[in-house]
Order: structure tokens, then sequence, then C-alpha cells
């Protein structure tokens, strides 16, 4: 329903910020997010950032997967 | 369970020997990548996983793209997500409406629509406005500017819907839903912790191979626990509170109301529309649009797919009148309908 | 050579002083050779053997691309269409449709790149036809080539020649002229450091050549992508494709745009990627040849032909699982909610 993409943030002014994800470069609205800084990461939806990404993928399932087996 | 420990989410998966369990992944987006990645390839026969409604598109009603084309003769220019073009109405569908003649430009964001507006004040321009609380705010953003900056030919024609009413009218078609991530990453979790004292249980997920794999690991996990439950295996991006001023902004600009889910029936109040204070951007108001009902093939069994009575297969219509080059019912319509993933990663075939 | 400017009339293509003076500075100019005359046709040695033709027509909006522009992709098609059959291309024809009004400097860059492109893969351009249509008739330039090559003695690489067992080898990364051409088109605000892959591939046929003739099918992946051309082959040899997701080479930066709109890059356009088939023995030396050639430096084996499931390509994908890879399906379009 929602394809989101995981994009660095490369600058930001006024709400608006360029997002860089491998290489592809686009103008998004970080206007629903509180303090977003260049070098963080955010979820792309539909030309604006919904979330702030805190952590990779990674590294976070296996937590998960440790917190369930033990 | 201390002997699974070390065990990878496949592993847990593929050594799952517990009663039969119906999952239900609620997120089209899911669907496309659980096909794409060939993940239900990795289950045990006694797992099953439904797709459920998340497919904004597909839930879309039929009299949707007929109101759409409605504007599109009345000479507006039609912006839209890719996703919608093809989609049938009741007898075309926009791209047929383009190849006549029609100006229906895909836009990446309602934002991009609404510079469009700008660009060219000559023509009246309207977003179709699809899509859950993910893509909600978007839409939100666009209309909104178009009402403080004066943009008086930026209009929408929604049809938004939301997800908790729908969980509630799909709750015993599942053990478990897959909550979409994105919907929860504008809402927070704090309906799936609800969900848990009515009985419902779930588990928040990613769209990763390995938070996809690590999600049903979950749920298969703490399914045998015998008591409802509720754990986001997505905490990178979902936080509790969600994105608080995402929500805020919908409340500001838009207002529930009963809505058709193409496939189910009528949903109470799990729609959306735009406050009266949008009313000027509010294209069935503005162009005066008259009630424009479409029909859908009775024939379809997409509302039992949807709520896993059947398979895609089991339709009469299936891969024979219904394929995504020219779909039938909701779930084919979208390259993440149910249907559609199903023939296109051939999901009778391998 | 003369510097060109002013745009180009109707009175251009009626056949009179004009017509013949913008073949003059624009064409002949830059395709000079003496087969190239004023003659009503080319008068040529034929082939030493079996001889090959093909012909194709281009249109690309926008005309001009980072990497190339219809110029260079009007001789690159029509080349590489030769070069899949064995054939070493020899002659090339061109025909124009220009719109009224396109700048002519605009024009003489299409034909200086077409001069340099033939040159640069030994191909001589022998006959030409102008016509200028009125505005709004055409979108800028189309151009039609049409070629004739000579066929290498033994090879004879068919669609309809894939066999189980064989390696599956694309000659670089997938979907780049397809990923350019959407970036410049600027219709979704992305940007992104991509050059169309645009390029004569017979050097890089020849080097195969060079190595065995035992080789089954050579395609060029040109509108439809890589994935369209291994549907087509499947079905023409009635045989099953199983490609292995993880070696398929995707530019970075491709991959971005691509995640962004939801698409696919094995369905993106290529211009310079060729498809090709062959004994899996031959395989490894196929690939070094391959990528010691200018234009197939990023030459990789991503599959193999198999028996089971004939017509259908198979994926093996990141988790280790088999899906299909969908079928072609017209129009691209941006997946988003």
């Amino acid at each position: 329903m929602c394809v989101g993409l995981s994009a660095k943030v490369v600058r930001i002014a006024d709400g608006m910020a360029m997002v860089d994800a491998s290489g592809a470069k686009r103008e998004i609205s970080v206007q629903l997010l509180n303090d977003v800084e260049p070098g963080d990461y955010v979820m792309v939806h539909a030309g604006i950032a919904i979330a702030k990404i805190t952590d990779e993928d990674e590294h976070e399932t296996d937590e998960l997967m440790e917190g369930l087996l033990a | 369970m201390s002997e699974a420990k070390g065990k990878t989410a496949a592993q847990v998966l593929a050594d799952y020997d517990g009663p039969h369990l119906r999952i239900m992944e609620v997120c089209g987006t899911h669907t496309h990548e659980i096909f794409r990645l060939g993940i239900r390839k990795l289950l045990p026969p006694q797992v099953d996983l439904i797709s459920g409604p998340g497919c904004p598109v597909c839930v879309t009603q039929v009299g949707f793209i007929d109101e759409a084309l409605w504007l599109a003769d009345q000479g507006v220019t039609i912006t839209t997500f890719g996703d919608l073009v093809r989609v049938p109405g009741t007898t075309r569908s926009l791209a047929s409406a383009r190849a006549e003649g029609a100006r229906v430009q895909v836009v990446y964001s309602p934002l991009d629509a609404l510079d469009y507006a700008k660009a060219h004040p000559e023509e009246q321009v309207c977003f179709l406005s699809v899509g859950f609380e993910t893509t909600v705010p978007a839409s939100c953003l666009a209309v909104d500017q178009a009402l403080a900056q004066g943009v008086d030919n930026f209009s929408l024609l929604v049809a938004n819907k939301t997800m908790p009413n729908a969980y509630a009218a799909l709750k015993d078609s599942a053990d478990v839903f897959l909550y979409p991530g994105h919907v929860h990453a504008i809402t927070g979790t704090g309906l799936c912790e609800d969900l848990v004292e009515q009985g419902v249980s779930g588990v928040l997920a990613g769209f990763t191979a390995k938070e996809l794999l690590t999600a049903l690991a979950v749920a298969v996990t703490k399914a045998q626990e015998g008591k409802p439950f509720f754990v986001n295996a997505y905490p990178r991006v979902v936080k509790p509170e969600g994105t608080p001023a995402a929500v805020e902004l919908i409340e500001r600009v838009m207002e529930p109301c009963d809505t058709e889910w193409r496939g189910l029936g009528v949903i109470p109040q799990s729609g959306l529309r735009l406050r009266e204070a949008y009313a000027a951007h509010d294209a069935r108001k503005k162009f005066d649009m008259p009630h424009i009902e479409g029909k859908a093939n009775p024939a379809c069994r997409c509302g039992e797919v949807l709520q896993g009575h059947c398979k895609p297969s089991d339709c009469p219509l299936f891969g024979k009148v219904c394929t995504p080059q020219s779909p039938v019912g909701a779930c084919m319509v979208s390259g993440e309908g149910a249907c559609s993933a199903y023939y296109q990663y051939g999901g009778d075939l391998l | 050579m003369t510097e060109v400017s002013g745009k180009v009339t109707l009175a251009m293509g009626a056949g009179g002083k004009q017509t013949a003076k913008l073949i003059d500075e624009v064409f002949a100019a830059r395709f000079a050779s003496p087969l190239l005359t004023a003659d009503d046709a080319a008068v040529l040695e034929p082939p030493r053997g079996r001889m090959a033709m093909s012909t194709d027509g281009f249109i690309v909006s926008p005309s001009f691309f980072p990497g190339g522009n219809i110029g260079k992709l009007s001789i690159c098609g029509t080349v590489n269409d030769l070069a899949c059959m064995g054939a070493r291309p020899l002659y090339l024809t061109c025909g124009f449709v220009i719109e009224e009004g396109y700048p002519l400097d605009k024009l003489a860059q299409i034909a200086q790149a077409m001069a340099d492109t033939a040159a640069s893969c030994g191909v001589t351009l022998v006959a030409g036809d102008t016509k200028v249509a009125g505005k709004g008739q055409v979108d800028g330039v189309f151009i039609t080539t049409t070629g004739v090559g000579e066929i290498v003695e033994g090879a004879a690489p068919a669609g309809a020649k894939a066999r189980p067992g064989d390696a599956i080898i694309v000659t670089g990364d997938v979907g780049r002229h397809g990923c350019t051409i959407l970036l410049a088109r600027d219709d979704f605000g992305i940007e992104a450091d991509v050059t169309s892959d645009c390029a004569p591939l017979w050097d890089s046929v020849k080097a195969m050549l060079d190595v065995t003739d035992d080789i089954h099918v050579i395609r060029d992946a040109t509108r439809g992508g890589v994935g369209t051309v291994l549907y087509e082959i499947a079905s023409q040899s009635g045989v099953g494709v199983r490609l292995d997701a993880a070696s398929v080479p995707v530019d970075p930066a491709v991959h971005g745009v691509c995640s962004m709109l939801g698409l696919e890059p094995l369905y993106l356009a290529c211009e310079g990627r060729l498809v090709v088939i062959a004994p899996k023995e031959q395989a490894p030396a196929l690939v070094e040849a391959l990528r010691a050639c200018p234009n197939s430096g990023g030459a990789a084996i991503i599959g193999e032909v198999t028996d089971d499931r004939p017509g259908w390509v198979v994926m093996r994908t990141e988790i280790g699982a088999e899906t299909l890879l969908p079928q072609p399906g017209g129009e691209l379009l941006p997946r988003i909610c």
C-alpha cells in the first residue's frame, strides 16, 4: 500500500529536504518531522518524509530474534 | 524454547510444527514483497498467508475511476499516481481516456501535482487522492498549501481510507495480522495495543526480506503461547507515538465518512473526505459532480480472496478473462493486489 | 566544417536549392565518403559471404540525453541488430523526418554523432534522405536507419537456439538507457548521475566470435529491457530461464531510482547491452573476452537455460527462493501507493 524508501538527508531548507537514495536524489517535504538534520535517514513516501529512521534493519531484526528465542 | 537459540528467522518458520495458522498481511506492499522474494515458498503448509485489503488501488470503488473520467471529460487535467492509470472504471480506464486526448499526468507526489497546477494556471488540475494513512498526509499538505497560497485551479478527488475499522471488519479472517509498517509510522502503535485487549494479535512488519521473515517468525512463535499479543518488529521506523504532526494535519484537513471498499462493501467511518473549509478544492463540490455509481463484474470473487476464503486461482475469472493486462476484479488491478501478485509471480505455477 | 545556424524550414524539404544546402552543410559534410554520392543510389561491392540486413526507426524524447543523442542511437541500434546475427556492419542508409523549426545546430550535432559512431565501428553511411514535416507533425527529429552486414563464417546465432544447460550472459549493467530517459524527461523531480548505455557492440560480438562460433543466441536488449528479451527467447526456444537475482548487474543509482518509483530494472530499456546464450563451458571465456572490450566491461553470467517450465523466466531471489519474473506488462508506470 505504501512503497517507502529509506533515504539520507543531504540538506534542508524551509521544510524541504534534498534526500539521496544510493545516488537517486529528490526534493521532499520534511515538514511533518521534528529535528531532522543532514545526515539523518528518513522513510520517504509520495514525496514526504513520514518517519525518521533510527537503526539499520540488520541490527534490529537480529535483536528481535535473540529476544524471541532466548 | 532454548533449543531454538541461534536459529535464523527462516529456520524458525521452516521448523514450525504447531497448529494451522492464518496470517493476514494487510498491506499491499507486503503482499508484493512477499511474492517478489518468494517468502511463501519457505513457509510450512500449515501456515497460510492471506493477502488482505491493503492495496488502496484495489479497494478503491469502481465509481471513483468513473468520477475521474467524468472530470477528464470536462477538460480537467488529471494528476495521479501511476498505480491508477490502467485501473478499469465501468467502461474505460484513464489510459484509454488519455489515448482519446484527455490530459492525464503521472506524478510522484501530490506536491508535484500542486506544482503542476501553479505552472499551468490556465488548466484546472485535479489530483486523485487515494491511499491509506501513509499517503493521506501528502495529499493534505498539497491541498493545505493550495488553500494558503490561493492556488485556485488545484483540487482533490478524495477516496482515502483508514485502517482501524477494516481491522475490526476482518478480525475473524486471520489469527495474526501482519500490520502495515508505514501506516503505523504515521498513526503509532496505540491501536495495535488496543486490539490486543479485544483478542486480536498482530506483528508490525517492515519491508526488507529480513524484516518480513523476522516478523513472520515472531508471529508463529508468539502464536504458540496461546494469548493475544502485539509486537512491533519495525521499531527503527515505527515509534509508539507515530508522527503526531501528520495525524494532526489529517484531522485538520479531512474528516471520517462511511465508504465502500471494492470487494468488501461499505465499512462505516473507514473513509476520509475534505472538511468544509477546503470545499473550494474538493473536486466533487467544485465541479458540481453528479452522483456516479460504478458497476463491478458480479462473477469476481475478490471479496472472498481479500478475506482468505478462497485463493485467487479458485476464482473462475482468474488468469482467463482477468489478467494484469486486462483486469476485471479489484485484486488484479494493481501490481500490489493479491490476484495480480499471485498471477505475476507464479503463485499457482511454481 | 561550416558552422550552421538558424532553423529548418519547409523550403529545405522542397527539393530545391535550399534542400541541397541543408544536405551539403549538415549531412554530406559529416558523412563524406567515396561511396556517398549525389546520385540516386549507392553502388556497392557485395559482401563476401552471407549478408544480414536490418532496419529500425528511432524516436526518442528528449532527443539529447546524457550519454548520447538520437543520432548516436540510430547508428547503434542498427549496427547492434546486425551484430546480433554475427554480421560485421558494412553499410548504412539513413532517412530523416525533421520538424519545421528544428534548430540547425542541433541537427548538425546529431549528424556529427552519427558520423563519429559509424566511424568507431567501421560502418559507412552510403545513402540518405531528408524530409521536413510541418510544425507539430513530428516531435523534433525522427530517424530511420537501414544496415547491411557480412556474416562471419560459422556464426549462426538465433532466438530459437537456446538449449537447457546453456549459460546466460549480459554484457553490462541493465536499465541505464531507460533510466536516463526517464530522468531526462524530468516528470518525477528525481536527479541521478546516470548516463545512457547507448553504444555500438560489433567489437564485443567480434571478440566473442574470436573465442568460439558456438554461440546459440545473441540479442540486444532495447525496448522492454533484458526481461522482455529473456521471455522472447524462452518462448522462441521452448525452454525455461532461471535467473539469479543477485548476479544481475545494476548501477546503484539506477537501483535507487527504481526503488523510488517501484520499477524493475530488468524491464528498463538498454541501448548497448546484449543478452548472450552459449554452452556453459564456453561462458567463462566469453565473459573474459567481453570484459576486455570497451562497451562490455561489465559482462556477467546471470543465469542458465533449463528444461523446467518452458516459456517462463524464474528468478532465484535474495533469500534463495524461486519466483517468476513478472511478464512484461507494457508501459512502465511508477508504483507509489
